[in-house]
């Protein structure tokens, strides 16, 4: 009954792996402690891979650019060092899992010695990051996720840059009753809802129903369903749109579903008096998928390159030399301005401590920004609350904002016209 | 619902049956002759699509004549990755586990590799005739999935040709039925597998080029296109190419009427549920049921 | 993937009395000092993460390693038990209660889906986990109840305290572990390797493949689904995109696999790989893991089907041979 020197070996080596695959990421990070502030540690957990990956892919864009600026005059005043300190970005790619998300924030707030941490693209992920704000008692700042779920829960460090998507839902209603008010409309139009099963489709679909009850005889629901995303298919709720025969279709989808399901809804030889996807419309992507397939489909987004301001236009430019293109929708500019409003709450706020910088976040103001009505500041529950602009595409390539009437660009064409 | 909506479901319905048909053959035969479940078919399709888009950009070809020439590509692909990996796998009648990881690890090498070459952005093909519609009677149909359906008609019945007259095809069935009674035939086992695997690729290909007309893609591409082709797999047996059009009926009609009388966000579970359904009730899928009722006593 | 000795090969491992036990279970108490010895978070976390995918790997083991059913939808036990603790641990009850009840819940659904399929043989039966799966998938999306495709947030009334949550791992693996030694050394689990090497032969000499079977499924899914709820209340957030997903199935075959199919340190070290190794990848190469992974899965199957613990063991061979010449 000896041991033989073969399984000896073998649980010598498993102990001894694990041991070392354990203990050696730990060791590293000991030495950190004694250093002096040489950088802001900004975390970033956003996805770069996996479905979310294009918005993703902006909004880091949109940081960097921030970040870079920022560094180039300097970096952040911080009063309690006496002197100007650049800026660290530590960035995962979370690959749009919910879990990995949570992890890179986790990993970011506790072993990277993040200051804030920026990030959590679209609801899912958002949700999942936000949960460790208050757990570490980091700020966590996110300029992708508007699901109003993830602000109502009381928690003391999220921040969101995005305002709710109920108030995407109303602003569109608003808008319609706009459009009926100028005679292109009649009244009592009938509206089909095309939800996304996520928080952002059913908040979508809550707003737009609200106002609606609050404005008796304005227009009627006459279908409202939810879609899975990433179906490859629409046949079978396209038909049941067509089937209910509305005036309006307001659909509420993610990128790649809009791209999908407008096609076929083309194809299908599909008309409605006004057409919406949410929050997607004029992204370039959708034009080269389907040409003039999307002239006159109109969105309700957080930006848009067209809003008159001499901040956004500098935006845009600066995004322009960085990167090559313009800034695609909204995804970078909320992300930019998410940055520079943190800025602007650290030197407020005169350290570095997180708490004096969650604080600081609940009362600065960022005039001059970027956003529809050139000031960004947190609610009380953290959510900020800029006025939504509502673009609608137009043929050549072009994108109008048509609502509300001070920021207008052009006119809204409705009802869309029919050729032939 | 109006009778003229019931048939544009309907008709719907059978040109995506057309889709899903191109799309499984690959699968389809690769699994019967060599009993590897193709995990990375959805990374050639996507691989396919991507040639497809790369001659349109580039040489602005027409991406159905991108297509046809997919088929022949990937073929030559398919038996590559067949002679660099797939014939070291160790032979069975049953599918092991070792088959399905390699085919997933290739998956994910293929997927990274359109992310290293192509980055994330979905990408489409868009000309003249993306949105050009056909009349046929009171309807509407799309002229892109019309032709998508004709190539998958035309494939299959050449698919089944193929099996039923050539020497390859024969020895193809042979393999499918009983690998070992085959060999005693004297079918070259391994030569057959590698025509086969490279068949198998080009069709996935070929699928892929063609989805890639319809649908926007990006690295990600096929994920749930390979699950249906699971479905289509099970419901439609392995014996024949009239196996896999029939299982690409039956899933394309639950998935496009059942979704009338179920709401939208559970398409997905049709499929599955159907695919469960089927495994218990008929293990050996429709086909074999029909197959039951024709063979001599 | 034939691993014929690797039942008794495992059984001598952990003989009482050798070295052999004496190191692992000093490795074990290094690992339990770890929340006291004053490390940093981060590292508790990475621990955390590798002990519930060693979890899952072990219990996947149990199924796909010694009884030989290769199921590629196992997600949805790990889903199951993440939810259903969620929904207790909302309701006031207990967490250890809700991990129990997890368990109950996940081996009353590994009967109902083991019963029928089962029956079905070679990729079948795969397929048709994979089906199972993704059907709970998306119900679980389309269920309110359950938050929907919004997720579920979990709200303790208790602080976070991450000691606990790291020791309620370190248990249930600690747990895990020891079951699939004992199963290794029994009858039960002989037999379980009797119907994976050839399933009527087994039957013929009065192995019951079908009570075999559900009772392995039964236990590796409990496992699973406490592993899942345990993880569901570190995160305080599940989504059935994430626990119920493909591709979570997919890591919890790649695991035992990659570690060493049917050994009983294989999912161990597949556990460690993932935990560690891979967070360490996506941090270092978001643009490349995937290719990475995909690399070593091919080598993996190509050049070595007996995983990590497969190379140490022909390595080992080659030094005792060479030695003894």
């Amino acid at each position: 009954m000896m041991c033989s020197p073969r399984s000896v070996g073998l649980s010598l080596f498993c102990s001894a792996a694990w041991m070392a695959l354990a203990v050696a990421p730990g060791c590293k990070r000991e030495e950190k402690k004694a250093v002096a502030v040489e950088a802001i540690t900004l975390g970033v957990v956003l996805p770069i891979t996996g479905r979310e990956a294009k918005p993703g892919q902006y909004q880091k864009e949109g940081i960097e650019l921030a970040i870079k600026q920022i560094n180039q005059a300097g970096g952040v005043t911080v009063k309690s060092v006496g002197r100007k300190i650049p800026f660290k970005e530590i960035f995962y790619d979370d690959g749009s899992d919910q879990a990995k998300s949570a992890s890179f924030v986790e990993r970011t707030m506790s072993s990277d010695g993040a200051v804030t941490v920026i990030g959590g693209y679209s609801t899912a992920l958002g949700e999942a990051e936000s949960v460790m704000a208050d757990r570490y008692k980091v700020p966590w700042l996110t300029p992708g996720a508007a699901a109003s779920a993830i602000f109502n829960r009381g928690y003391q460090y999220a921040f969101g840059a995005l305002t709710p998507v109920d108030v995407l839902g109303s602003t569109t209603a608003e808008f319609l009753q706009y459009v009926v008010d100028q005679g292109k409309l009649k009244k009592g139009s009938t509206v089909a809802l095309a939800l996304e099963n996520t928080d952002h489709g059913i908040d979508y679909g809550n707003g737009i129903k609200h106002w609606i009850e609050k404005h008796p005889g304005s227009f009627t629901v006459v279908f409202s369903e939810t879609f899975d995303l990433g179906s490859p298919d629409f046949s079978g709720l396209l038909q049941k749109i067509k089937t209910a025969k509305a005036d309006i279709l307001l659909a509420d989808a993610h990128l790649q579903d809009y791209i999908t399901m407008h096609r076929q809804y083309i194809q299908n030889g599909m008309k409605h008096l006004m057409i919406s996807y949410g929050a997607r419309g004029p992204e370039s992507d959708a034009r080269k998928a389907l040409g003039d397939g999307v002239d006159y489909v109109f969105a309700g987004i957080w930006w848009s390159k067209s809003l008159p301001y001499p901040q956004a236009k500098q935006f845009t430019k600066d995004y322009q030399e960085a990167y090559g293109r313009e800034p695609d929708s909204w995804y970078a500019a909320t992300a930019y301005d998410s940055v520079r409003l943190l800025v602007k709450a650290i030197e407020t706020a005169g350290s570095l401590d997180k708490t004096a910088i969650r604080d600081s976040l609940r009362t600065t103001e960022l005039s001059g920004s970027i956003l529809p009505g050139q000031t960004l500041r947190f609610a009380a529950n953290g959510q900020a609350q800029n006025p939504f602009v509502i673009v609608q595409n137009k043929p050549g390539g072009k994108v109008d904002i048509v609502f509300p009437k001070d920021a207008a660009t052009g006119d809204v064409i409705a009802p869309i016209p029919t050729s032939g | 619902m109006a009778a003229l909506d019931w048939l544009n479901v309907l008709v719907a319905a059978i040109l995506l049956a057309g889709i899903y048909a191109v799309m499984s053959v690959g699968m389809t035969i690769i699994y019967g002759v060599m009993k590897i479940v193709n995990l990375a078919h959805a990374g050639f399709m996507m691989l396919g699509a991507y040639f497809a888009y790369e001659l349109f950009e580039r040489l602005h070809l027409d991406p159905l004549l991108g297509a046809f020439l997919a088929f022949p590509v990937f073929f030559v692909i398919g038996r590559l990755v067949y002679w660099l990996f797939v014939r070291w796998l160790p032979v069975s009648d049953q599918p092991t586990l070792a088959s399905l990881l390699l085919m997933f690890g290739i998956w994910l090498v293929l997927q990274n590799l359109a992310y290293l070459v192509w980055g994330n952005e979905d990408r489409s093909i868009f000309t003249s005739r993306t949105f050009l519609t056909s009349q046929i009677g009171p309807l509407t149909v799309s002229t892109l999935r019309l032709v998508a359906f004709a190539v998958a008609v035309v494939s299959l019945l050449v698919l089944e040709l193929v099996l039923r007259w050539t020497w390859f095809g024969r020895s193809v069935r042979a393999l499918i039925q009983n690998r070992y009674a085959g060999q005693l035939a004297g079918v070259d086992t391994r030569r057959t597998a590698s025509l086969t695997f490279g068949l198998g690729i080009a069709f996935a290909g070929m699928a892929g080029a063609l989805l890639a007309s319809l649908y926007s893609f990006n690295p990600d591409f096929g994920r749930p296109f390979l699950i249906r082709s699971f479905v289509i797999i099970v419901l439609g047996g392995l014996e024949s190419a009239s196996g896999v059009a029939l299982g690409a009926v039956v899933l394309a009609l639950a998935e496009t009427v059942g979704i009338l009388f179920v709401p939208a966000g559970y398409q997905l579970a049709i499929s599955f549920g159907l695919l469960v359904v089927v495994l218990l009730v008929l293990p050996g899928g429709l086909a074999r049921l029909f197959a039951r009722k024709y063979r001599p006593a | 993937m034939r691993a014929a000795s690797s039942i008794a090969a495992a059984a001598r491992w952990v003989r009482p009395g050798g070295i052999a036990i004496l190191l692992p279970l000093a490795a074990w108490a290094v690992l339990a000092a770890v929340p006291w010895i004053g490390v940093e978070p981060n590292l508790v976390r990475l621990l955390f993460i590798t002990f519930i995918w060693t979890i899952t790997g072990i219990a996947w083991n149990l199924l796909g390693g010694f009884a030989g059913q290769v199921s590629f939808g196992f997600a949805v036990f790990y889903g199951l038990g993440a939810y259903t603790t969620a929904l207790l641990i909302n309701d006031g009850v207990h967490p250890y209660l809700a991990f129990g009840a997890s368990a109950l819940v996940a081996s009353l659904a590994s009967l109902i889906v083991g019963i029928p399929t089962f029956r079905l043989r070679g990729p079948y039966f795969a397929i048709a986990t994979i089906g199972v799966s993704e059907t709970v998938r998306v119900i679980m999306t389309n269920l309110a109840i359950t938050g929907g495709a919004s997720g579920y947030r979990i709200v303790e009334k208790r602080p976070f305290d991450q000691a606990e949550h790291f020791y309620s791992a370190l248990v249930l693996l600690t747990v895990s572990f020891l079951l699939s030694v004992w199963i290794a050394r029994s009858k039960f689990g002989l037999g379980l390797v009797a119907i994976r090497d050839h399933e009527s032969a087994a039957a013929d000499v009065g192995v019951n493949p079908l009570t075999h079977k559900l009772a392995v499924h039964g236990l590796a899914a409990a496992l699973a689904a406490m592993a899942g709820g345990v993880f569901a209340r570190y995160a305080a957030f599940i989504h059935p995109q994430g626990v119920f997903a493909f591709n979570t199935s997919v890591y919890i075959v790649l695991i035992p696999v990659i570690g060493g199919l049917g050994t009983l340190w294989g999912p161990v070290l597949g556990g460690v790989i993932f935990g560690i190794v891979e967070e360490q990848l996506v941090a270092t190469f978001p643009e490349a893991h995937l290719l990475i992974y995909g690399a070593l899965l091919i080598l993996i199957v190509l050049l070595e089907p007996g995983g990590i613990i497969g190379i140490v063991r022909k390595v080992s061979r080659h030094r005792r041979l060479r030695s003894a010449t």
